[in-house]
């Protein structure tokens, strides 16, 4: 039983010990034991086995160009390294939500237009209701008036010339 | 690495020169492809360039060169959705490869499409890690790093770093074994 406790702790330490990481008595003492222990010898021999399999992928050779390119990138403006993957998904959003916004804009601009033309909120209604296309086209240009027809100041003047009507 | 964060570029050229290699093999063995591994050791060369300046020498050069690399790996694999890559090493001339080298007989080195075949199956084993197991196993076993500068370089204590590699050794030997059965 106290052996293969024993046995139960050097298994734990095989791994550092292959590596060289335990300190220099416990490198001696799992040596010592590995000597005389044919279970931990097995165990350390998987260990060995999986290092040794390792060894097989290949190396690969930096290409006699890469400090040339690498620094040719470095030096190279920002604006014409080429784009991440998430800077391209974000460049394409960003141009998609803005067209979207531009559109969306156009037309609650010109819905609202029509809206309101056919509402009462809207100074010239009444008046280009009744009148002549030629007749709209001379009333819509009195919006350069200094008072333009359906503003506050218009609409404070015909207030006053009704109050004065009526005194008379 | 001070003459580098001066703006010297033949220094920074001496420092590429000195770490391409490892830098680039590093790469090569996580990702397993050998275009994305130029293109990740590039960038890693652009961001010491450009991160140069806020060095500060507390840590060895190497390990700080090694961390930025292996985040780097490490946000790769995150952004590429965890898709697991498929590659195939090369076989190099002479190099034993595979699991044959788990059994006590030598391999045969003639036989080139076995060997092509054991060579994927390790490689296949290897990928199959999680990620911090394989860049553990990457770092000590080809770049011969210490228990002290992996847990520097990914940024977890040394007591760590043991387990990984630990459970790293007893699942790459499961894969193997049972795929070569």
């Amino acid at each position: 039983m106290g052996d293969r406790m024993k046995c139960q702790d050097v298994q734990k330490k095989l791994s550092p010990f292959q590596d060289g990481e335990l300190k220099s008595k416990d490198q001696d003492q799992v040596a010592k034991h590995l000597q005389g222990c044919p279970a931990c010898q097995e165990e350390f021999a998987k260990l060995e086995r999986v290092w040794q399999a390792l060894e097989g992928l290949p190396e690969i050779h930096p290409d006699p160009e890469f400090y040339g390119r690498l620094i040719k990138k470095i030096n190279e403006p920002y604006e014409s390294r080429p784009l991440s993957g998430f800077q391209e998904v974000f460049q394409l959003f960003s141009s998609v939500i803005g067209c979207t916004l531009l559109i969306a804009g156009v037309l609650i601009g010109a819905f609202l237009g029509n809206f309101l033309a056919g509402s009462d909120l809207f100074p010239f209604r009444s008046t280009m209701a009744s009148k002549s296309p030629e007749t709209i086209e001379v009333v819509s240009f009195r919006v350069f008036d200094p008072v333009p027809p359906g503003t506050l100041g218009d609409g404070y003047i015909r207030m006053v010339s009704n109050t004065e009507i009526q005194h008379k | 690495m001070s003459r580098t964060a001066g703006g010297d570029e033949y220094a920074f050229e001496v420092l590429v020169r000195r770490h391409q290699a490892s830098i680039l093999n590093l790469i090569y063995r996580y990702v397993g492809d050998r275009t994305k591994a130029k293109d990740l050791a590039q960038e890693v060369f652009m961001r010491v360039w450009q991160a140069a300046k806020s060095y500060e020498a507390k840590a060895k050069f190497s390990t700080w060169i090694y961390r930025i690399t292996a985040n780097l790996c490490l946000n790769e694999l995150k952004s590429a959705g965890r898709k697991k890559l498929i590659f195939h090493f090369s076989n190099v001339e002479g190099a034993e490869t595979g699991v044959e080298a788990l059994s006590d007989e030598s391999p045969s080195a003639e036989d080139r499409l076995l060997a092509d075949e054991r060579s994927r199956q390790i490689t296949d084993a290897l990928q199959s890690l999680p990620e911090n197991q394989r860049m553990a196993l990457i770092l000590k076993k080809y770049d011969d790093l210490s228990y002290q500068e992996i847990s520097k370089i990914l940024g977890c204590s040394v007591s760590a770093v043991e387990s990984l590699l630990v459970r790293a050794k007893k699942n790459l030997y499961e894969k193997l074994t049972s795929r070569g059965k």
